[in-house]
């Protein structure tokens, strides 16, 4: 995963851009969402912002193991983290 | 000099340079490698471990021995390959590894004990006393060349790029593969590593489509530049990862700049050749023994004859090419050694072998060279027949020519996530092509033929640019007869007892032997990456080129394993040494970041302000009227603040701007006490914190009106804040009326501290200012127009006194600041405001460190509030309350005056080596006339306690006395008055 491609702005290096964090899936509680992951090695869902670009932040679907970037969209069409 | 010289790089043009001090005549387009073997030069330095007289061996960057050092200390460069050296008029060359001088090198003793000097020798040997006491010793023998002390280069650039087609490496199956990409469209990079292309066709004698392997070379490049492919020499693929590779130039002695370009092609083709390889055979370090390759191109290229009576020494048939090539150039060939034995050798082989003896050259089947003779330079071969080592004879010649056969450039291949694989003809490792956009071609794929190089070549650039969707009918081979097949049988190490193995050399560069390698075997290290690390096989500048495959290829057969079970230790970039210059490119010193300045910047810089960067923003750290040295101009700046007043540069302070009908709501949610109660007009301290509940950031919320509001907040956290803010809007409050501005820039700040500022404002601020100055309570604020822009004033305080923040448009911002001057008031800078707040006990980034909430800063009462806000959930976590959480105090050297420093360890006694706390800030207190600090002390520590500071790398040792953090001023009568 060398570049991601902006919903605004397009394919760009992943030097724009800043990872977040990884999204809760490990339950409801606030610590079970803050502190614990559920990791797999085929998807990991990402808050990523393009912070020397638009400023967008992207929720980003992609695979550990290969590098390989599933899925892109904006944070903000999606359900609430 | 003798008569000018031809090759193909060589123009007739001369030029001077020296070596070791003297001085020597090369022609343009010379290596320092190329010049001294033709001046006769066979010494080019010693090795690093046993001092042992070197010459070079090869004819690229795989060069383990001569490596030079080009111009003089401090500026000097040191480590450059003789064979890469492109010579200029004028430049100075040294040997490394020696002194006094090459020649008579006192160092060289250490030959002497070589027999006890095996892998790991030093790190067994000089334990006692200690390693530490014999390290400053041996280290001033170890290691290659001296660090330059400064560089003198120019600028590199830097270059980002993208095409279609990236082929690295010009050889015959790179300019095929590249013509071809390029006749079907596609947009070429070609990148060469060496002045000029062709690889190989520079020696060979074959015809590419009824043409010389040159003209067809020439006619090449001359397609691809009206192709309008862009063609790239003295340009080396040096790394590379998930499709951006890195390519490199830098030449030392080339007069332009180094360069760095980031490419990104669709596809890529790596034609980057193959390395010859090395056998191991007793004193095969010698000055005289090169590569077979190496002794062509020096003819080709150059017109130099690397000795006049050559033994040649190979496992493949190429050498029987070789030797008809180096007979044409004049040398004598005394014999040919072939490891195979005549019923092992191919057709081709044995009928060149009987034409070559006929002529009277002596070729030898099933013979191998055991030693080589002479020690400055070699005298003869010690030859034998494979089967019977002991049956020995001498052959005079004053050089050795190897080849072993050839290991296959796959560095690119294998950075870029490809996997390897043995070849069983080649014995040797080669790429698999698993990516789709990633092809390999040429001898760098196993094809050493030329007819197999060209059409792997073309399928490759075909495919390329198929994938970049470029298709076309043009896919034919160039029809070609050159070197053939060779033939190879694998073929490692000549036999020998177990003594001779101590100079049967794997890795000159690192004085590595077969006996190392036994030895390293017998104390357990198996593995070729612990090999690796112990021998440092394939260490310094060739990074296993030369001797890696070969290192790798004996383990295995003292393992008694086959080779791919071994494999070879892990290629990592950058392919050739890369000055850290290179990469850094224009991000040096002043351009190593931007930097963001005030608008005051300048009027700072013209009254002698020492400037500190704080992130990417330059304040002033002190005024150098004030004092030569940040504490004693701090001290004098901050106590005129408390006695009589000044002003500070805040325009660094970060401002965000949050609007709309949700906006008090949402700051609600961001802060641990409520914005939604500020009532217009009226300002709060409040505190963020981060979801896990630790203290994120403070700052004064302004409410302007209903729906707006204006966030400061730390400098240094500003972008941070505005991401953080942002998240959230685009998250949970995705559907919230609220917009978010970062107007940091927006708005200048000058803070007016101390008891007269009151005073000096009311006497420059207008009469429509004068009944709010006079009505401002703590905390509160007005706006309204000055100088006919607008101007905030802010009543509120960071330094303990009366004071009041100007938040003006940048543009009215000097006039002010100039006018508050002339009214008297000193500017001070950011050693005086750290003191004052210390004084005061408020918070910065050394106590909001990240580790810290809201109780151990004592802000228990926000919490009590009840605001549901981010991170409050885990607030409520046991662990937040137990005993021995840190909670944020106040410190007094015990004596008065003693000083201490943050950093620091508290511990309960002189001896105990637990602490119970650590101090976060510390400073010279103007107002008390002593050294006070805040620091975080487990709770279980009472207020009044005597705590010792523990600081054994600075050395101040001293008691301190627990107090409370607000050391000055604890009601805050100045602030309110």
């Amino acid at each position: 995963m060398s570049r991601l491609i902006c919903p605004f702005c397009g394919p760009r290096e992943l030097r724009e851009f800043e990872f977040h964090k990884t999204l809760p899936n490990a339950g409801e509680s606030p610590f079970e969402r803050v502190y614990l992951r559920v990791d797999s090695l085929t998807l990991s869902v990402e808050h990523w912002q393009h912070v020397q670009g638009c400023r967008a932040w992207l929720q980003i679907e992609r695979n550990p193991s290969t590098g390989e970037v599933l899925m892109t969209r904006l944070a903000r069409s999606g359900e609430a983290p | 000099m003798s008569a000018r010289r031809k090759g193909t790089r060589l123009s007739a043009d001369t030029l001077r340079f020296s070596f070791d001090g003297r001085t020597f005549t090369a022609q343009v387009g010379d290596t320092a490698a190329s010049a001294l073997l033709a001046a006769g030069v066979k010494a080019m330095g010693r090795s690093v471990k046993y001092r042992r007289l070197r010459g070079v061996m090869t004819a690229g960057p795989e060069e383990p021995n001569a490596l030079l050092t080009v111009g003089a200390a401090p500026a000097n460069i040191p480590n450059v390959p003789a064979t890469q050296l492109k010579l200029s008029d004028g430049m100075v060359l040294q040997t490394q590894n020696r002194w006094p001088s090459l020649r008579f090198d006192l160092t060289a003793l250490l030959q002497l004990g070589s027999a006890y000097f095996g892998a790991g020798f030093y790190y067994k040997t000089f334990i006692l006393p200690k390693w530490r006491f014999w390290e400053g010793m041996i280290r001033r023998l170890a290691g290659l060349g001296n660090a330059p002390g400064r560089s003198d280069l120019p600028a590199p650039s830097l270059e980002h790029t993208h095409c279609d087609v990236l082929v690295a490496g010009a050889g015959p199956a790179g300019l095929a593969a590249a013509l071809a990409a390029a006749r079907n469209g596609a947009r070429v990079v070609l990148a060469e590593r060496e002045p000029a292309v062709g690889g190989e066709l520079e020696f060979e004698t074959a015809k590419i489509e009824g043409r010389s392997a040159g003209e067809w070379t020439c006619a090449a490049l001359g397609e691809l530049t009206r192709l309008g492919a862009r063609v790239l020499t003295d340009t080396t693929l040096v790394g590379g990862s998930t499709g951006e590779m890195v390519l490199h130039t830098e030449t030392a002695g080339m007069p332009g700049p180094a360069r760095l370009i980031k490419i990104r092609p669709t596809a890529l083709v790596i034609a980057t050749g193959a390395v010859e390889r090395m056998i191991a055979f007793t004193d095969n370090d010698r000055p005289g023994v090169y590569l077979l390759g190496a002794a062509e191109r020096y003819l080709a290229r150059y017109g130099v004859a690397v000795g006049q009576r050559l033994v040649l020494f190979a496992n493949h048939d190429r050498v029987y090419l070789a030797a008809a090539r180096l007979a044409a150039g004049g040398m004598t060939i005394a014999a040919i050694l072939d490891t195979r034995v005549s019923g092992a050798q191919s057709d081709a082989a044995r009928s060149a072998a009987a034409e070559l003896t006929a002529r009277g050259t002596a070729c030898l089947a099933g013979h191998a060279v055991i030693a080589a003779r002479g020690r400055r330079a070699v005298s003869a071969a010690v030859v034998a027949p494979v089967a019977d080592p002991a049956r020995m004879q001498s052959l005079a010649c004053d050089a050795i020519l190897v080849s072993g056969g050839w290991g296959p450039v796959i560095h690119a291949a294998l950075q870029e996530g490809g996997t390897k694989r043995f070849d069983e003809t080649l014995s040797a490792f080669v790429a698999t092509d698993a990516s789709d956009w990633r092809v390999t071609a040429g001898s760098a794929n196993g094809a050493i033929s030329l007819a197999a190089a060209l059409k792997e070549g073309v399928n490759a650039g075909v495919a390329a640019a198929a994938r970049a969707q470029r298709r076309g009918p043009m896919a034919a081979v160039p029809a070609a007869s050159g070197d053939p097949e060779p033939h190879l049988q694998a073929y490692w190490r000549t036999p020998s007892d177990e003594r001779a193995e101590k100079t049967q050399f794997v890795d000159p560069q690192n004085d590595v032997t077969v006996a190392d390698l036994r030895s390293t075997l017998a104390e357990g290290f198996i593995d070729i990456e612990h090999v690796k690390r112990y021998t440092a096989l394939g260490f310094g500048t060739d990074q296993a080129k030369f001797g890696g495959q070969l290192g790798a290829a004996i383990v295995a057969q003292l393992r008694g394993e086959p080779v791919p079970a071994v494999g070879t230790s892990r290629l990592r970039p950058p392919y050739h040494p890369v000055t850290l210059r290179s990469l850094a490119g224009h991000r040096v010193g002043a351009h190593l970041r931007p930097a963001r300045v005030t608008p005051l910047h300048d009027w700072h810089l013209a009254q002698g302000a020492e400037m500190e960067a704080m992130g990417l923003w330059m304040r002033p750290r002190y005024y150098r009227a004030n004092g030569s040295n940040a504490t004693d101009a701090g001290i004098i700046e901050a106590g005129r603040v408390r006695t009589k007043g000044g002003i500070v540069d805040g325009s660094t302070l970060g401002k965000i701007e949050v609007a709309g009908p949700d906006a008090a709501a949402f700051l609600d949610a961001m802060y641990l006490s409520k914005a939604s109660t500020i009532k217009v007009g009226r300002s709060k301290y409040m505190v963020n914190l981060r979801e896990d509940g630790m203290v994120l950031d403070d700052g004064i919320v302004l409410r302007l009106s209903e729906e707006r509001f204006l966030a400061t907040v730390s400098t240094g956290h500003t972008d941070h804040m505005v991401s953080h803010f942002e998240h959230y809007r685009e998250t949970e409050w995705a559907s919230a009326r609220l917009t978010l501005t970062d107007v940091t820039d927006a708005w200048a700040v000058i803070v007016v501290a101390g008891p007269e500022s009151r005073a000096v404002l009311a006497s420059l601020l207008g009469a429509q200012w004068q009944e709010s100055l006079a009505r401002l309570r703590h905390m509160d604020f007005a706006t309204g127009l000055h100088d006919g822009h607008d101007l905030t004033v802010l009543r509120a305080s960071f330094s303990g006194e009366l004071a009041f923040e100007l938040h003006c448009r940048p543009l009215i911002a000097k006039g002010l600041w100039e006018a508050l001057v002339g009214a008297g008031l000193a500017p001070y800078g950011l050693e005086a405001l750290d003191i004052l707040r210390l004084e005061k006990g408020y918070l910065v980034s050394s106590e909001l460190n990240g580790q810290t909430t809201p109780f151990d800063l004592g802000l228990d009462g926000l919490v009590a509030l009840g605001n549901p806000c981010v991170g409050r959930d885990l607030l409520d976590r046991p662990a937040f309350r137990e005993p021995h959480r840190p909670r944020l105090v106040g410190l007094r050297a015990s004596d008065g005056k003693s000083r201490f420093l943050g950093g620091a360890q508290l511990t309960e006694d002189a001896v105990s080596a637990v602490p119970v706390g650590y101090v976060t800030s510390t400073a010279y207190s103007p107002a008390l006339g002593e050294w006070i600090g805040l620091a975080f002390v487990s709770r279980a520590v009472p207020e009044g306690a005597t705590l010792h500071v523990r600081d054994p790398l600075r050395g101040d040792n001293t008691t301190v006395k627990v107090v409370s953090p607000v050391h000055y001023d604890p009601k805050s009568d100045r602030m309110k008055s």
